[in-house]
């Protein structure tokens, strides 16, 4: 699936969405790509609010959430391309926008193809990372961002 | 005699040349259809085309064969592949209801059909549909090759999750609209399809599926029973809070030490003080 220069090849099991909110005419919106191994529901916050509490122990959540251009070169994002290979120990009960009792979550901040971004990720039970990161990691290595396209004049003048 | 014996001989060369003729007509039929490939044996079999072709024209076309495309190993007639596409707005969607716990209803519908308009009508009225309340509804069209994104935009009731697959359409082999194929999500498995002309028959195809599905259901999906969430929640509290004389600006609201939190030491517990106290 592709949209919004986000692309992914979902491993098996996996289902997603990417897409833009619309828009209210002065805030801008940014693509969000939501992942999860169990049915999402149609309305999910940006981090999975709405979402992560029917997440059974076996169950994954993750998001990729893109910024404005203007964080592009801010310190938060100074990390540049996206995690590709997470470790168990990368997942931890108190890195949840959602605390709930036995999940634990993972946030990285970064910059891929000059693009901002953070990925965050939630699996269903800590005491299981040692099977449900693999699969975290398996998503992450079909995910592919396209660079920003050139701002309009800034090419060759015509002849 | 004679003139009997020549009118004889006549129709007898007249009788030959004419079966002659009919079996010069059936040989070229047969070299045209197997240089179409249709010949005696396998199509698929490289030495047959290769002999095709070795008495062919320079200027004749080979036409292939195409037998369909191929299944992928695992696929059978009750499985349920995940449907990947993009929605009417160009957002892309995955759905896999193998892995959704309920029960997930395809109804695969085109913008074109007589049929499918009272479908699409009956899903702007979502709580007359019949269907219950746990089953996921997601409606599929062709792709963006073969629909037009905005005619399935303009029929697409708000809120309605509406996916253009045609790859979905291929992979549940649906052979016309409205076609609806139903999976419940915690076996992974289609338990039923089918051709509908309206939505009764659908929930009450749904329903007989579902009562089958709780018989033998062998859901390990438990989810989390945490409550209200969002909004609903925060309503809630402030329900709770004006309900036990709480308003906004409360000072109780704004504690400054654990102590406006929890009370006094003393306070604390009061149970296991009196147990401490009597063994004491």
């Amino acid at each position: 699936m592709h949209a919004h220069g986000i692309g992914v090849g979902l491993p098996a099991g996996f289902e997603g969405r990417i897409f833009k909110r619309q828009g209210n005419g002065i805030e801008v919106t940014n693509p969000v790509a939501q992942f999860a191994t169990f049915a999402l529901p149609d309305e999910v916050g940006d981090f999975g609010g709405g979402a992560v509490q029917l997440m059974g122990n076996d169950d994954i959540f993750a998001v990729l959430f893109e910024y404005s251009a203007e964080s592009v070169g801010t310190r938060l994002f100074a990390h540049q391309g996206m995690p590709r290979e997470l470790g168990t120990g990368d997942f931890q009960p108190q890195v949840l926008r959602r605390g709930l009792t036995g999940q634990a979550g993972t946030q990285w901040f970064f910059t891929e193809s000059g693009r901002p971004f953070t990925f965050y990720a939630v699996i269903g039970s800590h005491a299981r990372r040692s099977v449900l990161v693999p699969r975290v990691n398996q998503l992450l290595a079909g995910l592919t961002v396209d660079p920003v396209p050139a701002p309009a004049g800034s090419g060759a003048p015509w002849n | 005699m004679v003139a009997l014996c020549v009118v004889l001989g006549v129709v007898v060369l007249l009788l030959a040349v004419l079966v002659a003729g009919l079996l010069r007509s059936h040989a070229d039929i047969l070299k045209a259809l197997h240089d179409l490939g249709a010949g005696v044996g396998d199509p698929a079999d490289a030495s047959g085309h290769d002999h095709a072709a070795a008495g062919r024209d320079p200027g004749q076309v080979a036409v292939p064969l195409t037998m369909g495309p191929a299944l992928a190993p695992d696929r059978d007639s009750t499985s349920a592949p995940a449907v990947v596409g993009v929605t009417p707005t160009g957002d892309a969607l995955a759905v896999a209801p193998a892995t959704s716990g309920g029960l997930t209803l395809l109804a695969f519908l085109s913008t074109g059909c007589a049929s499918c308009a009272g479908f699409w009508e009956a899903f702007r009225r979502p709580d007359h549909l019949g269907l219950p309340p746990a089953t996921r509804l997601v409606v599929v069209t062709k792709g963006p090759e073969r629909e037009i994104a905005g005619e399935v935009a303009a029929l697409a009731a708000p809120g309605l999750r509406v996916l253009m697959s045609s790859d979905g359409w291929t992979d549940y082999e649906v052979p016309g609209s409205p076609f609806f194929v139903l999976i419940d999500g915690s076996s992974g498995r289609r338990i039923g399809e089918g051709v509908a002309n309206q939505m009764s028959q659908v929930a009450e195809l749904v329903r007989r599926a579902e009562v089958d599905a709780t018989a033998f259901s062998l859901d390990t999906r438990p989810g989390r029973d945490i409550g209200l969430d969002g909004p609903q929640r925060e309503s809630a509290n402030d329900a709770e809070l004006l309900a036990a004389g709480i308003l906004p600006g409360d000072p109780s609201l704004y504690p400054e030490s654990l102590e406006d939190l929890y009370g006094p030491p003393d306070a604390r517990m009061p149970s296991a003080t009196r147990h401490v106290r009597r063994v004491g």
